[in-house]
């Protein structure tokens, strides 16, 4: 299910008719990926689907003007069509001087085969309708509960695993050839359980990696369920300030808006926290982040960005000043400043201090909340301020006295990094973004 | 917008015969429903960013989604090619669903609709159809947007602009040789301001969306959407964090409809509830909150963002009422769940696009209108939070649990609205916040925004309720 010779050809058709066509320079993203899923409810298989998706992305430079296009209709004379009504478009709008391909030289030239970074799954091949059948069944714990019950019922059990695999090229009209091509499975489960009192609580836990050998399948709806469990009997807490250490799995929603933060379009645009940022000293000397976009075999590797630029590992973050703007050839230009890529990749938040796990930071901090999940909120990109509802327990003396609900976290992310004083050594390699457990002082928390 | 039955066979190049034989192969392994999905989406849009209208794009989705029940089991599958070859290859992957063992009970309720769509009854028609136009005739509603938004207010340091419209010709056929067509528009206009006053940044945004074609782009709507995105912007600036913990809450009509659609509406998708993970799965029929109340879903509001000619099934678009009276009267079905019931589809089984089977999602929710004044909620509230604006809610359909957060509204003290409030979160559980509903004002409006619902796949929807007066919510703010 790779790209054929002849849908390579069609993308190089697309790219050679648009310059014949009027457009002065073009990028062409040519994608397709087949996903096979199963569905697992209550120990039984309760859906299956099949997705093949093949699409072709436009980039169109004519006149000064820009314009994105993209059809899902690969035929020969559809796309011309398509073509000669998108350079037409083009043409409609307004100049923009800024608008342009990356310079040469930045363009990715080590993506040629795009298994550069070993992300595709030769097993992938083999798999079977009835091996993934089997392979899902295997996975559900419906038909042993009794054995994990332990002052809860399981009352639903929801599950997912799929594999799936995409390949992708991008080229353009100044000679950019970059291929990117992974698979991935995954797993994942949901479960409800019910109290001797009939109040239910849910949780989930997931699982995925380019690579089948490293799926961690077999304990995911287990998991799930005791992390449901663990739920029981919430209690409430006064509102105050508070250490808080907040689980790897969800840690990433408090550096997501700080990456958005340093992102192009916020900055130009003049709603990011982090404008005038820029190799200032805004965090802590302990805490260094890092883009490792090239790392083998390792969920969320990239060689380029949806420009066609060669990735890099840099810092973002090092000793607390601000190393990175992820800025793509447009919103540079506009800026006035260097480009660098459109995005962050794969970011690594990089351990402070000892601790390896999540428990052994419970132990250091002693008394704190320990976050193991989001519930809503939201965050202001202009001014960096921050509510979260939160789920997660009471630690004293580095032990869970009781789970707590109905929690919101607050503050501004400038603060809050601020306060780091500790991680674990425990980030989830399923995640593209690699952050450890974190532990932070003095959080406001309303209860 | 329905047009004739030829124009969708030709667009998707098929014939009653072969639809017929696409179902035949799909039931060829034991399974007992098979429906056909085709879709063709043509999307168009413009962004002005910097003064100036320098990006834009048309895109075209095209494919067919074949889904086989083998019970309550689905198997599914889709191309993006209708060639006869594709597609029967498509049917026999989700005819593999059949081979799971499985209790396979008579299917479904038989046909809701038997009849041809009726133009007379379209809930969408487009005056001007957006593809009748070319890209550069949308240039000047964009600039004066942009222009009437700028003159309002001269801290605004930055202006984006978007229209985004997109046209989906769908037809379907399943196993009852049921044959539905539909045109469904949609145009989307959002606008985005940045302001700056004395070293602090604010920003709003606003937009709104509406299953109609190009007619919508007014002077009306453009002086509409620019006095929204200023409005309020004093109170952003001044805007504190209030004291956090628990008080009374008065949810301001129209967008506060959010809360109703996350905290209660999910709760009440018949899926979640077959499946026994929704708090009220066992409720059916009992009192959820005071009488007088009426919660619904709605398909049939001319020109709503979740109004629907047909559901994703086949299934005509109607009014739910969800709770009647206080009491829980109907789950929202898709086929699946009104067969595990023994009920009728309530129509409401959508789906993103041919790329997924369909799933039990709303359309428009909201809470009929009472009949308390908006002003006498609030002024019987001694210390509480009155709120205007929510944005990122989330709940656990299991516990009910929800937390939305707070963009805009104000303290409500000693029954007067005084000290605007931002950047708070409002959490509670779905069914208590039902049940402590304390008064329901007469001012019921329904929101005119780009809501999108994200369960599992994207839908368009929209909400809306009156002025609503919740005896109890956790607000989170300072100590």
């Amino acid at each position: 299910m790779k790209l054929t010779a002849n849908e390579i050809s069609i993308a190089e058709y697309c790219r050679d008719f648009c310059l014949r066509s009027g457009a002065d320079k073009v990028r062409v993203t040519l994608t397709k990926s087949l996903m096979d899923l199963t569905g697992i409810l209550n120990g039984e298989i309760d859906k299956t689907a099949r997705a093949l998706d093949r699409s072709i992305q436009l980039a169109i430079f004519a006149d000064g003007r820009f314009g994105t296009f993209s059809s899902n209709r690969l035929d020969k004379e559809g796309l011309e069509e398509f073509i000669l009504k998108a350079i037409s478009t083009v043409k409609m709008l307004e100049a923009d001087p800024f608008r342009n391909l990356p310079a040469p030289e930045r363009l990715a030239k080590d993506a040629a085969s795009g298994n550069e970074l070993e992300l595709y799954d030769p097993h992938y091949e083999s798999l079977e309708s009835n091996w993934r059948r089997d392979f899902s069944l295997g996975t559900s714990i419906w038909a042993r509960k009794e054995s994990i019950e332990n002052g809860f019922r399981i009352i639903a059990e929801e599950g997912e695993y799929s594999d799936s695999v995409f390949d992708s090229l991008t080229i353009d009209s100044q000679g950019l050839y970059a291929r990117h091509m992974e698979t991935s499975f995954e797993i994942g489960y949901e479960v409800t359980v019910e109290d001797k009192d009939g109040n239910r609580y849910s949780s989930y836990w997931w699982d995925a990696s380019p690579l089948l050998k490293d799926l961690k399948a077999v304990d995911c709806a287990e998991k799930a369920a005791l992390r449901a469990a663990a739920q029981i009997g919430p209690e409430g807490i006064g509102s105050g300030k508070y250490a808080v250490v907040v689980d790897a799995e969800c840690a990433s929603k408090l550096l997501t808006p700080v990456l958005n933060a340093l992102g192009g379009y916020a900055l130009q645009q003049k709603n990011s926290f982090l404008e005038g940022a820029l190799e200032k000293k805004i965090f802590p000397e302990v805490l260094d982040i890092w883009d490792c976009p090239r790392e083998k075999g390792q969920t969320g590797s990239r060689l380029f960005d949806s420009e066609g630029v060669g990735t890099r590992t840099a810092p973002i973050i090092e000793k607390g000043v601000v190393k990175q703007y992820f800025l793509n050839t447009y919103v540079a230009a506009k800026m006035g400043m260097e480009p660098t890529v459109e995005d962050a990749t794969r970011v690594v938040v990089k351990p402070i201090g000892e601790c390896k796990t999540a428990d052994d930071l419970l132990a250091k901090v002693r008394d704190c909340i320990y976050v193991t999940g989001f519930n809503g909120g939201n965050s202001n990109t202009s001014t960096g301020n921050f509510s979260y509802g939160i789920e997660g327990f009471l630690v004293k003396d580095g032990k869970i006295v009781c789970p707590l609900r109905e929690m919101l976290m607050t503050g501004d992310f400038i603060t809050l990094w601020n306060s780091i004083f500790a991680t674990a050594d425990d980030a989830r390699p399923c995640m593209s973004k690699l952050i450890p457990t974190l532990a932070f002082a003095n959080v406001d928390i309303s209860a | 917008m329905i047009y004739s039955k030829q124009y969708y066979l030709d667009i998707f190049k098929v014939d009653t015969a072969t639809l017929d034989r696409l179902v035949q192969e799909g039931l060829s392994r034991g399974g007992n429903y098979c429906d056909i999905f085709f879709e063709n989406t043509s999307y168009g849009s413009l962004l002005l960013r910097d003064g100036a209208v320098t990006s834009g794009g048309n895109h075209i989705d095209y494919g067919v989604g074949i889904r086989v029940l083998a019970g309550e089991k689905t198997g599914y599958a889709y191309s993006e090619s209708t060639s006869p070859a594709d597609m029967l290859s498509c049917a026999k992957a989700a005819a593999r669903i059949a081979d799971a063992p499985s209790e396979v009970s008579p299917y479904g309720t038989g046909s809701p609709s038997r009849g041809e769509p009726n133009p007379n009854a379209d809930r969408y028609p487009m005056a001007t159809p957006w593809g009748d136009l070319r890209m550069d005739s949308f240039l000047p509603f964009l600039s004066s947007l942009e222009a009437r938004i700028r003159e309002k207010d001269r801290r605004i340091v930055k202006i984006t602009v978007s229209l985004a419209f997109q046209v989906s010709d769908i037809l379907m056929y399943n196993s009852f040789r049921e044959l539905k067509w539909d045109t469904r528009p949609m145009g989307s206009v959002s606008a985005t301001a940045v302001f700056s006053q004395n070293g602090k940044t604010e920003n709003k945004s606003t937009s709104r969306s509406f299953r109609t074609g190009a007619e919508m782009l007014s002077d009306s709507l453009a002086d509409e959407i620019a006095s929204e995105v200023v409005k309020g912007i004093d109170s952003r600036f001044e805007a504190i964090r209030p004291k956090g913990g628990k008080m009374p809450v008065v949810m301001g009509a129209g967008a506060s409809g959010i809360l109703l659609h996350e905290a209660m509406g999910h709760a009440f998708e018949a899926d979640f509830n077959r499946k026994g993970t929704s708090i009220f799965s066992d409720k059916m029929g009992q009192r959820v909150c005071s009488s007088g109340i009426n919660i619904i879903d709605d398909a049939t509001i001319p020109g709503a963002r979740g109004s629907l000619n047909y559901d994703d099934e086949g299934v005509p678009g109607q009014k739910t009422y969800m709770v009647e009276d206080g009491i829980l009267t109907s789950y929202l079905h898709d086929r699946i769940s009104a067969a595990h019931y023994g009920v009728k589809s309530t129509g409401n089984g959508r789906r993103e696009s041919f790329r997924y089977a369909p799933l039990p999602r709303m359309r428009t929710t909201y809470m009929e209108s009472g009949t308390a004044r908006a002003e006498d909620l609030v002024s019987s509230v001694k210390k509480g939070i009155y709120v205007d604006e929510f944005s990122n809610g989330q709940v656990k359909i299991g516990e009910g649990d929800f937390t939305f957060f707070v963009k805009s509204g104000f303290l409500i003290e000693n029954g007067r609205l005084t000290a605007p409030v931002k950047d708070i979160n409002i959490i509670g559980n779905g069914p208590r916040a039902l049940a402590d509903i304390e008064g329901v004002a007469d001012d019921l409006a329904i929101d005119p925004g780009a809501w999108t619902c994200g369960k599992e796949q994207s839908a368009p929807v929209s909400c809306g309720i009156p002025t609503v007066l919740i005896r109890e919510l956790t607000v989170g703010g300072v100590k």
